[in-house]
């Protein structure tokens, strides 16, 4: 850390700037990257607002997506809808725990922890909440990194379609809370992207970052 | 001090904007940010031939990922089988197309791009630098890396063959097919070329 012109110098301050495609370090003056000509801006504080646009909107569907049944199986010309929690509470009367606990990972807890994650990070950079800054992008590489889990519940539904598929006898089908799901896993990863982290570390003070730039 | 510190001698962390003094690393080190723990670089490994070896065996491997069974499925005599392309298609058919473009996409699409880009980034650096047209095919490439490695999600595929699998036990008999083998083939190239690409070492080609 000694090798650092000071501890908490910005690129904003001396005039640098980072391209967010391509991570070459510019002139903040320059309108584009001279590596790959993407736009530059010093900050996007708009990016807030679209932020909190697709994560509500996710948090919207998410209702749908738990209450609407997300399969309709045919059984011997017995129609039964699974909801993801019953088809995960099937499974764990049918002693799958591990299977059980992977689906309830991927589709209810990831998707779960992803908004209520992104609400407490979005309200801390908009209302200047005083939780450290440390924790606050910990969380927010989690959320990045488990995010794309989610997709499992999707995957399994239409492998099992496909292989399923024999009248009335035995039949799988996607039911409505399948595009209610894939939508609040496209807008949350959506949410997550947009976010410009650098505001976060302009915006809050926090006892142990407090040490003022020169 | 802002001329000075374009000279490569300076970072800037993506999540952060903290101002960081490069220096050396000694292999397999990555140099995290001291404020934010964001990723920053690490010594770039990055051999182009190893890559192609991995590239073209990955292709390989991509065709009957896609197009053999991947499940077998077993019931009261008949047999029904599927493959990672029909099971998009099966969701397709029953009108949740949006379910199938997400599956296309991280299962299929995206991987399949991904791969023939790295392949054409590779050609390109071996062979076609002093063309400005080839040039600028690598820069639109280079542009395009991070998003298809986002949206490629093998991994997430591979462990969905084994839920689908315990899944459907309860009703009938459930075997594995030719194409769970090639598929997981597919994905350990993946994660070996992923592992040896640089983006920030292919981008330097772009500079001399
Ligand atoms: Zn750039
Ligand atoms: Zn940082």
């Amino acid at each position: 850390m000694n090798s650092n012109p000071n501890n908490s110098t910005l690129g904003k301050q001396i005039g640098l700037t980072c391209c967010p495609t391509c991570n070459k370090v510019t002139c903040a003056e320059s309108a584009c990257c001279s590596r790959c000509d993407t736009k530059l801006t010093i900050r996007d504080y708009a990016s807030l607002q679209k932020s909190w646009a697709l994560l509500i909107t996710a948090a919207i569907l998410l209702i749908p997506a738990n209450l609407y049944p997300i399969t309709t199986l045919t059984n011997q010309g017995k129609v039964t809808q699974d909801t993801i929690f019953s088809g995960i509470a099937h499974l764990v009367k049918t002693d799958m725990i591990p299977i059980a606990i992977i689906l309830f990972t991927a589709s209810i807890l990831v998707p779960l922890l992803k908004i209520i994650g992104l609400t407490i990070y979005l309200t801390a950079i908009s209302f200047k909440l005083p939780i450290s800054k440390k924790n606050l992008m910990i969380g927010f590489h989690i959320i990045e990194w488990i995010g794309r889990w989610s997709m499992l519940d999707l995957f399994v539904i239409s492998l099992t379609v496909a292989v399923v598929n024999m009248g009335q006898l035995l039949d799988a089908k996607p039911a409505p809370a399948a595009t209610a799901f894939a939508l609040v896993i496209l807008l949350t990863q959506l949410a997550a992207k947009v976010i410009d982290t650098r505001l976060l570390w302009d915006r809050l003070e926090s006892k142990n970052d407090s040490r003022t730039n020169t | 001090m802002a001329s000075d510190a374009l000279d490569n001698s300076v970072t800037l962390c993506r999540s952060c904007d903290l101002v960081i003094r490069k220096r050396a690393l000694p292999t397999g080190v990555r140099a995290l940010c001291p404020r934010c723990h964001t990723q920053l670089y690490d010594t770039p490994y990055c051999s182009i031939n190893g890559m192609l070896a991995l590239c073209i065996t990955a292709i390989i491997f991509f065709f009957p990922a896609n197009t053999y069974p991947v499940l077998e499925l077993e019931f009261l005599g008949s047999m029904r089988t599927t493959t990672v392309l029909e099971g998009a298609i099966a969701v397709y058919q029953q009108g949740y197309w949006v379910v199938a473009i997400a599956v296309m996409t991280a299962a299929v699409i995206a991987p399949g791009i991904l791969l023939v880009s790295i392949l054409v980034q590779i050609v390109i650096i071996k062979y076609g630098l002093q063309h400005s047209f080839l040039r600028s095919v690598l820069k639109q490439a280079l542009k395009l890396q991070g998003l298809l490695t986002q949206l490629t999600m093998l991994e997430i595929y591979v462990i969905s063959f084994l839920v689908a699998a315990f899944n459907l036990a309860d009703f009938a008999t459930v075997s594995f097919g030719f194409g769970t083998f090639c598929f997981t083939m597919l994905f350990i190239m993946n994660l070996f070329l992923l592992r040896e690409y640089d983006l920030e070492h292919m981008w330097s080609f772009l500079e001399q």
